[in-house]
């Protein structure tokens, strides 16, 4: 068979062609110089494929390894047609028209010559890669800008994140967006509504005003008297808001600031600004902290109360009208003889529900367990006789009725030389005082004999009432015969004849103290009680005992302690905190 | 990366060529003074001014700091910007050449990048001390975070831009012996060529594992690539292994594909070492620069949330 083999080279747009004819038993196209047409290059098999004649028609078959695609199909063997192309390695072969004498003609055509991949270059250089700084660089700017900024500005201004006061909670994505502005850890208090910015954050670019923290805190005390003229302090004063002092997304803990510096501002020198509050200056804690001023019972009888300061020479007298030795109650091993166990402070001093403090002592819970009001050993129906406490007014009378009870029921008869018992017990030394009897028979003589034999004990100026109490006289001394003239038989409406006790149950009212939280200390180590042998010594310890264990707001080694460690800025005594501009009016 | 100091009183040309520092020692270290200085200041500020409640940015001392940092971050933003601006070509004007004062283009001044990459560096370090205290160490899910991690990812890959610009250019060098990447390409192409030619009239077997090398040995790429210098997939490799072993016949031409390869591979390796070398220099500035500008839409973000709120 012959063929015509064209060879088809383009350089720019002129097209050369160089026709040569390739004749044998078939025409073979491959690498090998054996080849009857050859293609010189490396992606071309040794003999790649071969063309032939069968049946008049022409063929191409593949020889070796080399991949053979005739019209762009992989094929082993494929009959050809004018038009028709064949793909082998970088050439292009076309099967033409067969000139007059030939079996078949093809173009052949280089169409990607040796290192052509080479001529985009390999890809060196990041600039190279695809990857650009610029895009990058403006759609991060755009994504943070719209994400962070457009968005949560679109949620709060068109009102997607809600107040917690509304009825509706903000939905999951406001919400989202609106955390990502958080400044900070939210106050464990404020927490249920943190999500709903709208809440405390009404406006755009403006402070939390006082009524968004007063529409829930509306109960929240003043800090200062109404009627207290401030001066230009309270001008200061008025110029705080809520958010001055308190600032929320500062930690867990809460939202007080609790620095010293926020109170010294105005209380460094108070009292010569505002002289009309009474308030000493303060310099600081520990260091400039005056010493501790406490309220006293001036006069029991009047009531009235005095402030005085701790730690002076002579020290401070507390005046509660009782006679009251803490060191004879602190016995070491109690009270043998009357089966009475050694005391404690607790014994008197119960902690109240929040252990801050303690309940008032009365009588009848703290002291009757002692000190019983017995004045007779005769049973009536009831047991021992005893004269009522807190009713001095009706002891005349409870002591009459209750000989004319004994009477009635036979006892003048009965015991016609019955001594009087003695209603206390007595004080060391001390003798019964002899009471004359009245001859038998006499009934109302007799009670009356007894009620006076009693009541000398019970008005005595060292036993009965006159062992705690003092009586109403000027002195306080008991005068027992003047007290007794004319007392019986009872009379409606007598003369109060004891000074009820006043006993402070705080004597620091400016302060805040919380006993539960001092409790693991021990009493004894602020309280000099067990050395303490009048009721007028004051107990309370002085800014010392503090200092031992409190520092100040940035100590190491002792306690932080700072102003509202001890006192508080909102005092509910003091009515109700308004908005700043109001608050000192 | 050293330039050329002119800080010095530039009298000719070649005083300031034999004045040659790093930009990182540029005016006796003056720009490191300034940033420990600041540094400096903006310490004694955080310890010294305590806000009332704790540290949190807020305060005179923390917008003061916040302010420093804030405009830090656009100065040395517009750094980036005049940087792409600089024009190598253009030759530098003296002050007394009327010419170039007169230039409509106002000439750069060589020793103006170096100033300005020297305090870059520097008070972009200074920029992380004085943030960080500015943040009062408070972090959390939210944008002021976001923004305080975007500006430590942004210095943090300037810093390994400091030590790649110190490190690399030195590497190249000692790499490319003096020649050029557009010459090793062309050695590499020339061996292929060759070998292209040599194997033209051998088998099959022998022509697919040079067309292997030939075809399949990839320099650069793809980022990875670049940057880690791997490439499993070498042609060329896999040439030399398959030729690895003697065959039974034809010696001549083994041995001539082994040469040859082995010339082309320690080309390829150079070349490849090159390019990660230079991917290496280059490669921070893809986070350096696109997320500088996540910071800048972080940062507006942050002050505008803060005093909107």
């Amino acid at each position: 068979m012959e063929v015509e083999v064209t060879f088809l080279s383009r350089r720019g747009t002129a097209v050369m062609r160089r026709a040569q004819r390739a004749s044998g038993e078939r025409v073979r196209i491959g690498r090998g110089t054996d080849n009857e047409v050859r293609l010189s290059d490396i992606h071309v098999g040794l003999h790649a494929a071969a063309l032939a004649v069968r049946d008049g028609v022409l063929f191409v078959d593949r020889l070796d390894n080399s991949p053979l695609e005739v019209n762009d199909v992989a094929v082993e063997t494929a009959q050809l047609k004018i038009g028709d192309h064949i793909v082998l390695g970088p050439y292009r072969i076309e099967i033409l028209q067969a000139p007059e004498g030939c079996d078949g003609a093809i173009q052949i055509e280089l169409v990607q010559p040796a290192g052509a991949a080479d001529e985009t270059g390999p890809r060196i250089g990041l600039q190279r890669t695809g990857v650009s700084k610029r895009v990058y660089a403006w759609s991060g700017f755009l994504a943070i800008a719209v994400l962070f900024l457009a968005v949560p500005i679109f949620f709060l201004s068109t009102g997607m994140i809600k107040s917690w006061h509304q009825n509706t909670t903000t939905e999951a994505l406001p919400k989202l967006v609106g955390l990502s502005w958080n400044a900070g850890t939210f106050s464990n208090a404020h927490r249920f509504f943190a999500a709903d910015c709208a809440t405390c954050h009404q406006g755009a670019f403006t402070q939390i005003a006082d009524k968004v923290c007063l529409a829930c805190h509306q109960t929240i005390g003043n800090h200062v008297m109404h009627n207290v003229k401030l001066g230009a302090v309270g001008n200061e004063l008025a110029s705080l808001n809520c958010v001055d002092c308190h600032t929320e997304h500062r930690g867990i803990e809460g939202s007080v600031i609790r620095e010293g510096h926020l109170c010294l501002g105005c209380h460094q020198n108070l009292n010569e600004r505002a002289p009309d509050t009474g308030v000493h200056d303060i310099g600081g804690w520990p260091n400039g902290h005056p010493q501790f001023r406490v309220t006293l019972v001036a006069d029991a009888a009047k009531g009235t109360t005095t402030r005085a300061t701790l730690g002076t020479t002579p020290p401070p007298m507390d005046h509660p009208g009782l006679k009251f030795s803490h060191a004879a109650h602190l016995v070491k091993g109690g009270f043998p003889v009357l089966h009475y166990k050694e005391m404690t402070c607790g014994d008197c001093h119960v902690p109240d529900q929040t252990g801050t403090s303690f309940l008032p002592i009365t009588y009848k819970d703290r002291c009757e367990g002692c000190h019983e009001l017995t004045f007779d050993k005769v049973a009536l129906p009831w047991p021992n006789a005893t004269v009522p406490h807190g009713s001095d007014t009706g002891i005349i009378a409870a002591v009459w009725n209750y000989y004319a009870g004994l009477a009635l029921q036979g006892g003048a008869a009965a015991s016609p030389n019955l001594p009087a018992a003695p209603a206390e017990r007595r004080g060391a030394g001390m003798a019964a005082p002899a009471a004359p009897m009245p001859p038998p028979g006499d009934t109302q003589a007799w009670v009356t004999a007894k009620s006076l034999a009693a009541l000398q004990v019970v008005f005595d100026d060292k036993r009965g009432c006159a062992y705690c109490h003092y009586s109403t006289s000027a002195d306080g001394t008991w005068d027992t015969d003047k007290i007794l003239a004319g007392a019986l038989p009872p009379k409606a409406n007598p003369i109060p004849v004891v000074t009820p006790p006043m006993l402070r149950t705080r004597f620091l009212p400016q302060a805040y103290f919380d006993h539960s939280s001092h409790r693991a200390v021990g009493c004894e180590n602020c309280h000099a009680s067990r050395t303490s042998q009048t009721s007028s010594e004051v107990l309370i310890p002085g800014i010392d005992t503090c200092t031992k264990c409190h520092g100040g707001e940035n100590a190491s080694l002792q306690a932080q302690s700072t102003c509202i460690s001890c006192h508080y800025f909102h005092r509910s005594e003091f009515g109700l905190m308004r908005v700043s501009a109001e608050t000192a009016q | 990366m050293s330039v050329t100091d002119t800080a010095a009183p530039a009298s000719t040309l070649r005083a300031r060529l034999s004045r040659h520092v790093s930009f990182l020692a540029y005016d006796n270290f003056r720009f490191l003074k300034i940033a420990v200085a600041a540094v400096v200041v903006a310490i004694v500020l955080y310890i010294v001014v305590t806000p009332y409640g704790e540290r949190y940015g807020g305060g005179w001392a923390g917008y003061t700091l916040g302010t420093v940092g804030a405009l830090l971050i656009v100065w040395l933003t517009w750094f980036g910007y005049r940087k792409r601006a600089y024009d190598p070509e253009r030759k530098y004007a003296t002050p007394h050449d009327a010419a170039g004062a007169a230039d409509a283009h106002p000439p750069e001044d060589p020793s103006r990048l170096a100033r300005r990459l020297s305090a870059h560096v520097y008070l972009g370090l200074a920029l992380l001390i004085i943030a960080t205290l500015h943040t009062g160490f408070h972090f959390g899910w939210n944008i002021h975070t976001l923004a305080y991690a975007l500006m430590c990812i942004v210095i943090f890959s300037g810093i390994y831009g400091v030590f790649a610009y110190v490190r690399y250019p030195r590497l190249m060098t000692e790499n490319r012996e003096n020649l050029t990447t557009a010459q090793m390409q062309a050695q590499i192409t020339a061996i292929d060529a060759e070998l292209r030619r040599r194997v033209l009239p051998l088998d099959d077997q022998m022509t697919r594992i040079i067309r292997d090398s030939i075809d399949n040995t990839p320099i650069g790429g793809s980022m990875w690539r670049q940057v880690s210098g791997r490439y499993p997939d070498c042609g060329t490799a896999r040439a030399i292994a398959a030729l690895h072993t003697r065959p039974d016949g034809d010696q001549e031409n083994w041995r001539m594909f082994r040469a040859k390869l082995d010339e082309k591979d320690a080309l390829v390796s150079r070349l490849r070492r090159d390019v990660r070398f230079k991917a290496l220099m280059d490669v921070w500035l893809y986070l350096h620069v696109p997320l500088t500008f996540a910071l800048l839409a972080a940062l507006t973000a942050h002050i505008i949330s803060v005093f909107y709120l």
